[in-house]
């Protein structure tokens, strides 16, 4: 076990929060060696601008607090930032409807371009214990159902069959001009992902990372919900 | 090997507890099964004791396993269940360390069951004891001798030594599907049968890597509805079903639905998709319907694995063509297109206005002849992997025996995968019973011909894909 990986868990029990949060969970994810898109926690305006100007590009800027898990419906990520007035404007707009939210720091993330969204997660299944899925992704994602799932741990040969029984393939294929997904990447995320959940599984109940953005330059984890047992 | 399976059936001496002098009764016919067939020592145990003889022989009735002197490898409790758990003690005591209990009325029955099934099971670890059951058929073997079904012969009919071997969560499918394989084609059908019921100690998992190591097994055939230990049953299967096919139901598929979870992977992961994507990625031959499984028995068990997908189709019906061409695509098969020299061939020797082009139809003026040049060529085409041979016998020029016999002819070459579909009334039943007497791959329909390939492709492709050569 990684000592680092094993400390965030223990924080979050220890502060008996059942949800880590979302830089916490992408902390796990980069310690993985998964190909992160760069993102700072913030907690002043100009380390928010010194943050974006850094990127050099769109960022995402998010809310991160334990009393705000349903980020989406709170309003607590904004996407497509591109000048550093908006920066300004984000952050206060947060700092001021989240007074009261325990912020812990606001996640300024480079925006990530565009391409096929993906999902992989794992939970415990009482029969066979730690099982990971993948699939498109999305917010669509529960409508299409359309996962594959394997036991954890998955060697890469296995999450690479799992790929290839994705019923769309053709959203892999390179559909509507966006890029193929590199099956070979997507698998060593998904093994990765499958170690994790094995090898924490005293830890993770439920993991989600949705989506997972593919694109000409990679393939990048966008958000990530771990949820403890 | 070492699966506890093993010394069950390898057993040099056999003991059944509650044999009943009453031959239709459960305990009696299991003592009349091993005093007819059971190669090894036999005792029996009736608390009346007394003798009483079985199979023509005399045999003592001992009052306790207890009172028996010789060595005991392998008992049967067949009491009911109020008293198992005594028998099951003596058994202990006794140094027997393979137990098969077919009563029911444990666990399954609800809360008194469930008590009896734990006092059962407190016994078994105390003395160490390997169980089967309970509530259950217990095991079948005909080459050993060894048949602890509890239902007279002369209402379930037993199948004769043969390569497939079958395990099974529910004894009621066990017994029927049983009773199905004893007069499917010739009988001769089942290496090792085992009914494992409640699963209070052997289990799923056990049952896979005993037949995945039994060299008398070359297909295994599966029931289950859930898993005990369903992380090893997974792993173990994985390897079998690279040394033979694993086919068979999982039932309970509506079973446990998705919970919901605060996470999308929680709401997506309903118990059956899991399992569903488990057991294909492990090589396991999926089969949703009953009727489809001895299907599956005839075309594995007699077939060779195809090479490709590739499928040569003779016929003397255009709609039988067109309706098995739509199943090929259906099952993710593809037609063969012929080599020029067989086009040639056929070209020649047939009239024009007899499709030569696959599918190929010979039409209602053709002859068992007629059959046998185009079954012929198309077989000898290296670019065809299987043959699908489908007749509607009631055409005028066709004589059945005749179509029988070069049937027979071409099916025991056994180089390709040859299937045969036969429609029709009267003359197509015939036909059918007689090639299906003989263990040929014969079906009724043209759909269940093409769908039997299409399962041997998916398991061939599945090997190559696990870099096994074919």
């Amino acid at each position: 076990m990684n000592v680092q990986i094993k400390e965030i868990f223990e924080k979050v029990k220890s502060e008996n929060r059942k949800a880590l949060l979302e830089h916490e969970a992408k902390e796990i994810l980069r310690l993985l060696d998964l190909p992160l898109p760069p993102s700072k926690l913030v907690k002043t305006e100009e380390e928010a601008i010194k943050a974006f100007n850094e990127f050099n590009g769109p960022v995402a800027m998010k809310v991160m607090s334990p009393k705000v898990l349903h980020k989406t419906d709170e309003q607590a990520v904004k996407i497509g930032i591109a000048t550093v007035e908006e920066v300004k404007e984000t952050f206060n707009d947060y700092m001021n409807r989240f007074a009261e939210k325990e912020v812990v720091g606001i996640l300024v993330e480079k925006m990530v371009a565009k391409g096929v969204e993906l999902i992989i997660g794992s939970q415990i299944d009482k029969t066979f214990g730690p099982v990971i899925l993948v699939g498109p992704g999305g917010i669509f994602v529960e409508a299409l159902k359309d996962v594959v799932f394997r036991m954890c741990p998955c060697s890469l040969e296995q999450a690479l069959s799992a790929i290839d029984e994705i019923k769309t393939q053709k959203l892999l294929n390179g559909f509507r001009g966006l890029a193929p997904v590199n099956r070979e990447q997507l698998a060593e995320i998904m093994s990765k992902l499958s170690n994790l959940a094995w090898e924490y599984r005293e830890y993770i109940g439920e993991m989600d990372i949705n989506p997972l953005i593919a694109n000409s330059d990679g393939i990048f984890p966008v958000d990530a919900r771990i949820i403890l047992k | 090997m070492s699966n506890r399976i093993t010394n069950f059936f390898n057993a040099k001496s056999f003991c059944v507890i509650g044999a009943s002098t009453n031959l239709l009764k459960p305990g009696g016919v299991v003592a009349e099964n091993f005093a007819k067939d059971f190669p090894g020592k036999l005792f029996l145990v009736n608390p009346r004791g007394g003798t009483h003889i079985f199979a023509g022989k005399e045999y003592t009735l001992y009052k306790s396993v207890l009172d028996i002197e010789e060595e005991i490898d392998t008992a049967i409790i067949i009491v009911p269940a109020k008293f198992a758990p005594q028998a099951l003690e003596e058994c202990g005591k006794k140094n027997i360390k393979n137990v098969i209990v077919t009563t029911g009325g444990f666990a399954e029955i609800g809360e008194e069951g469930v008590a009896i099934q734990n006092r059962m099971n407190e016994i078994m670890k105390t003395y160490n004891i390997n169980v089967i059951g309970p509530n259950c058929l217990g095991l079948y073997s005909p080459a050993l001798g060894y048949d602890t079904m509890f239902l007279p012969t002369s209402k379930l009919k037993r199948p004769k030594p043969g390569n497939v071997s079958i395990f099974t969560q529910s004894g009621a499918f066990g017994a029927a599907f049983i009773d199905q394989l004893a007069r499917l084609g010739s009988g001769n059908w089942i290496a090792r049968f085992i009914s494992y019921g409640n699963a209070s100690d052997i289990n799923e998992a056990d049952c896979i890597e005993y037949l995945g190591e039994d060299e008398d097994t070359k297909m295994i055939l599966v029931y289950l509805e859930d898993f005990k230990n369903g992380r090893k049953f997974m792993r173990t299967l994985r390897e079998v079903s690279l040394k033979k096919p694993v086919l068979g139901i999982k039932a309970n598929r509506t079973e446990a639905g998705a919970k919901a979870g605060a996470s999308h992977t929680a709401a997506l992961s309903s118990n059956d998709a899991i399992v569903d994507d488990l057991l294909q990625e492990a090589g396991f031959q999926r089969v949703i319907t009953w009727d489809e499984l001895e299907d599956c028995v005839i075309s594995f068990a007699t077939q060779p694995l195809p090479k490709g997908n590739k499928v040569a189709i003779v016929t003397d019906g255009g709609g039988a063509g067109v309706m098995a061409s739509d199943m090929v695509s259906d099952c993710k098969l593809q037609l063969a297109k012929f080599s020029p020299e067989i086009q040639k061939k056929m070209d020649e020797i047939f009239p024009v206005f007899y499709s030569t082009t696959n599918p190929v139809d010979i039409t209602g003026s053709a002859s068992a002849k007629d059959y046998e040049k185009a079954l012929e060529a198309v077989y000898e085409d290296p670019g065809v992997d299987a043959v699908v041979n489908i007749c509607i016998p009631s055409i005028p020029n066709l004589d059945i025996n005749e179509y029988i016999e070069i049937t027979r002819k071409i099916a025991s070459r056994k180089e390709k995968t040859f299937v045969t579909a036969l429609i029709g009334g009267e003359e197509a039943d015939y036909a059918y019973d007689v090639l299906l007497k003989e263990d040929f791959a014969v079906f009724k329909s043209p759909g269940s011909a093409i769908r039997a390939v299409g399962r041997l492709v998916e398991y061939a492709n599945y090997l190559k894909k696990r870099g096994k050569n074919l």
